[in-house]
């Protein structure tokens, strides 16, 4: 079993400790205490006389704090124990822990408390072999500090740790000598500040009691209000509503504010994705547009600053292509990874637009859909400018980044994961066939746009017979009229890649799928190759490279799984809709807790138990956003006009469910549904 | 164009620029210190116009850097994100306004349009295959 993680977040800021609290560097994954992608606690180990502690239990209050109980020893002898510790961590721009002592026998004791420091200012991306820096220590026991440094250049990053009880600093860390009245307490607050010199004149050393003051009334009333704000859900089912609040409380997690302050936008996820993806934050707006609509605008906005303006092969940038991934650390200021400001990605471009499109739909917002006309404009050029590599109309991807950048630029961003059915790896540039689907619904979406917004009829009219070229030439070229299926994938010469994977959800989503051959696709979706019970997988089973285990070639992703949903009530499929839908949601109740970025691909029957896998992080925005569009796209929320239409189709054993004060462009409206078993049971049939 | 920051910003012409979005206005100043004094370039945006001077006056976004900073950035070779995590440049203000000053510079030498990178590994399949993720 792998050991126990512990974490508390607030932004792209997190730490990740043992069961204990204890931080002690593990290759496998980013312990320790981490903002903007660098690490500043690499070391924060515990002790009192000499002896590590361990964990009678722990209250998890919210996402940016905890509490740890704790006891000197090994498990064996703690159970006459005389003293006791509170461990109490918090987490907002700056690592707070609050450390009490309690003495609890009839007489005065004296203690040793010592806590080992250390930091390593490792970059995120080298965290299974982090390089020996450089670090200047000092040791400051008149001011109560322990300070690490470390300098390249003129980048440079900074932890200060300060003692609020007078304490032994020496370079390793903090020593008490305390001694404590009988059932008296000895309390210490410690406060970790991180000093970025070089991301805007970052300067975090807020005062000890406003980190305070900060996590107890602000970070606690934002999080209320931002339930607040998000529809509520009534359901019968009380594990229904855990998942729901579970999924909003992640999403409050996972925002933080890029330096650009066009407000608070998605990370992908703990622990290896706390960082701004163009394409998961879009995905996760989509899916959240009927809850927390906020979160699209300052996504937008925030995309349409950082929207690339020239070509740059090391970045895999071109003029109006939205951005893959964005970092801030030592190794992107360097250049040693391309991610300050990295553009690899196919989809994230026409996904904007939809996005933006979708937007206005729920929200109404007419103002900042003509804001975003340049950028709207440059991201549809860039389509047909940039994205048709080979000239044949389709939009694909070929890295121009040979030592670093990604081979496959759709989601599914595994090296391995576009392949033939028999194993065989299909050559570059590769146009994978969601990427069509997106291209073909971003012109259309486009075309609304420049028509209802931006005054230009014969540019939306040019855009809607492009579109109408693409799905018409993209249902000859990609359908395999034997498998009745589209390919995942053309060759560069346009042969098609005939693997089945559940890239089909997709096209049904973008709409880009002729009516007739729906029904064919939902049958393979919900068919034994695909379906595992629990979900879709991303490729079927039986073909060369299919492995359950594989991220892209076997697993079930609850985002990928949501759009499928949701392709699937595009086309009238319902049931199909509400049987992989109901699989998903058993899957998250089963699990409880946060919902994973994606599961193994074992059958159900076989498992009976969702099988997690170790590179699957949780909380994900768009895992936790998939089920949030998996419970609108059952209820069948759509934006028609000045209303917000209901059309349920909730699967058996959801029974009745009520989300009230849906925000939107008609105010605040309430969706009401219920299950076919209890239509079934309470209305007698004719005859 | 001029190789400097300073050539580029003089021959910067009065031209409709389409690449600056038409929502964008406002005012930019350049700072470029160098062996104890400070040259101060003032960029107005209006209309996807930008008209250059030199002026220490107030700006919506003040940006910061050493000379030979701005020469790099000028001449393709260092990105302007990368400097200012670096803290080679510093940025303070209205943060929208940062995509002009990208804009008005040229991007990297030598460059290739996807298209042409496509070509190349069409004529010689042997490169660009091995990315590492």
């Amino acid at each position: 079993m792998r050991p126990e993680r512990v974490y508390v977040m607030s932004g792209n800021a997190f730490a990740i400790s043992d069961g204990q609290g204890d931080i002690l560097v593990d290759p496998h994954d980013p312990i320790g205490y981490f903002a903007f992608d660098t690490r500043f606690l690499s070391h924060w180990v515990l002790k009192v006389d000499g002896e590590r502690l361990n964990a009678l239990s722990r209250d998890d209050m919210t996402y940016f704090e905890t509490r740890f109980f704790l006891v000197p020893g090994a498990a064996s002898h703690y159970v006459d124990t005389d003293v006791s510790l509170i461990r109490h961590r918090s987490l907002d721009e700056a690592f707070h822990e609050r450390i009490v002592v309690l003495n609890h026998s009839a007489e005065p004791a004296e203690f040793t408390v010592r806590l080992d420091i250390g930091s390593d200012f490792a970059d995120t991306s080298e965290i299974q072999q982090p390089r020996t820096r450089d670090v200047s220590v000092v040791a400051d026991s008149e001011r109560r500090q322990l300070r690490f440094r470390y300098a390249r250049d003129r980048f440079v990053r900074q932890t200060v740790v300060t003692s609020t009880a007078p304490v032994d600093v020496d370079e390793g860390g903090l020593t008490y000598r305390i001694r404590i009245e009988p059932e008296g307490e000895w309390i210490t607050d410690l406060h970790v500040a991180t000093h970025i010199e070089g991301a805007a004149g970052r300067d975090l050393r807020a005062s000890l009691e406003e980190h305070r003051q900060h996590v107890r009334h602000t970070m606690r009333e934002d999080l209320q209000e931002w339930l607040d704000r998000a529809p509520l859900l009534i359901s019968e089912r009380p594990e229904l509503t855990a998942v729901y609040r579970q999924c909003l409380v992640d999403l409050a997690a996972l925002r933080y504010l890029p330096l650009s302050k066009t407000g608070f936008v998605p990370v992908g996820g703990l622990p290896w994705g706390m960082a701004l993806y163009g394409r998961d934050a879009i995905i996760t707006c989509l899916q959240t547009l009927a809850f927390l609509p906020e979160l699209a605008r300052a996504t937008l906005d925030t995309l349409a600053t950082l929207q690339g303006d020239r070509l740059d092969d090391e970045h895999d940038e071109e003029p109006g292509k939205i951005l893959a991934e964005l970092r801030y650390g030592e190794a992107a200021a360097f250049g040693e990874e391309p991610t300050a400001l990295y553009y690899g990605a196919a989809d994230t471009t026409p996904l904007f637009v939809v996005l933006l499109d979708e937007y206005e739909r729920w929200s109404g917002d007419a103002d900042l859909v003509r804001e975003l006309r340049h950028p709207a404009r440059m991201a549809l050029d860039w389509i047909d400018e940039y994205g048709d590599l080979t000239g044949d109309g389709y939009l694909r991807y070929l890295t121009r980044n040979d030592r670093k950048g990604w081979v496959n630029q759709g989601w599914q961003n595994s090296p391995d994961a576009i392949t033939y059915a028999d194993g065989r790896i299909p050559g570059l540039p590769r146009a994978t066939c969601e990427l069509q689907g997106y291209a073909y619904d971003a012109k259309r979406r486009g075309a609304r746009l420049a028509r209802e917004f931006w005054g230009e009829p014969e540019y939306a009219d040019r855009l809607e017979r492009e579109a109408a070229e693409l799905k018409r030439r993209f249902n000859n070229d990609f359908w395999l009229p034997q498998a009745e299926y589209y390919a995942l994938a053309l060759e560069p010469d346009g042969t098609p890649v005939d693997a089945l994977s559940s890239n089909m959800g997709h096209l049904l989503w973008s709409g880009i799928v002729e009516e007739e051959r729906a029904r064919a696709l939902a049958a393979h979706l919900v068919g034994p190759d695909l379906f595992s019970g629990w979900g879709v997988r991303t490729f079927a089973a039986g073909q060369h490279r299919y492995n359950p285990v594989g991220s892209h070639l076997g697993a079930v992703w609850p985002s990928d799984n949501a759009l499928i949903v949701a392709g699937l009530r595009n086309y009238r499929r319902d049931a199909e809709a509400a049987r992989i839908a109901s699989g998903i949601f058993d899957m998250a109740c089963t699990l409880g807790g946060s919902v994973p970025e994606l599961i193994a691909g074992y059958e159900r029957e076989v498992t009976k138990y969702p099988i997690q896998l170790p590179a699957a992080g949780r909380p994900q925005a768009w895992s936790s956003g998939g089920l949030l569009m998996l419970l609108a796209t059952l209820l069948g929320l759509r934006p028609s006009g000045e209303n917000l239409l209901v059309s349920p189709v909730l699967p058996a054993g959801f029974g009745r469910i009520e989300l009230l004060d849906i925000p939107g462009r008609w105010g605040h409206s309430d969706a009401y549904g219920r299950d076919r078993g209890n239509l079934r049971a309470r209305r007698p049939r004719m005859r | 164009m001029g190789t400097t920051a300073a050539e580029q910003l003089l021959a910067l012409t009065p031209e409709r620029r389409p690449e600056i979005p038409e929502t964008l206005n406002g005012t930019l100043r350049l700072d470029a210190y160098e062996d104890g004094w400070t040259q101060h370039w003032y960029l107005t945006v209006t209309d996807q116009h930008v008209e250059f001077s030199r002026s220490a006056d107030e700006a919506d976004l003040v940006l910061r850097a050493h000379r030979t900073v701005f020469d790099r950035m000028a001449a393709g070779q260092l990105r302007a994100s990368a400097a200012m995590l670096r803290n080679d440049l510093t940025v303070a203000g209205d943060m929208r306004l940062f995509v002009v000053f990208r804009r008005i510079f040229p991007g990297p030498a030598g460059a290739r349009h996807p298209r042409e990178a496509a070509r190349q590994l069409a004529a010689d399949p042997s490169t660009g295959r091995d990315g590492r993720r």
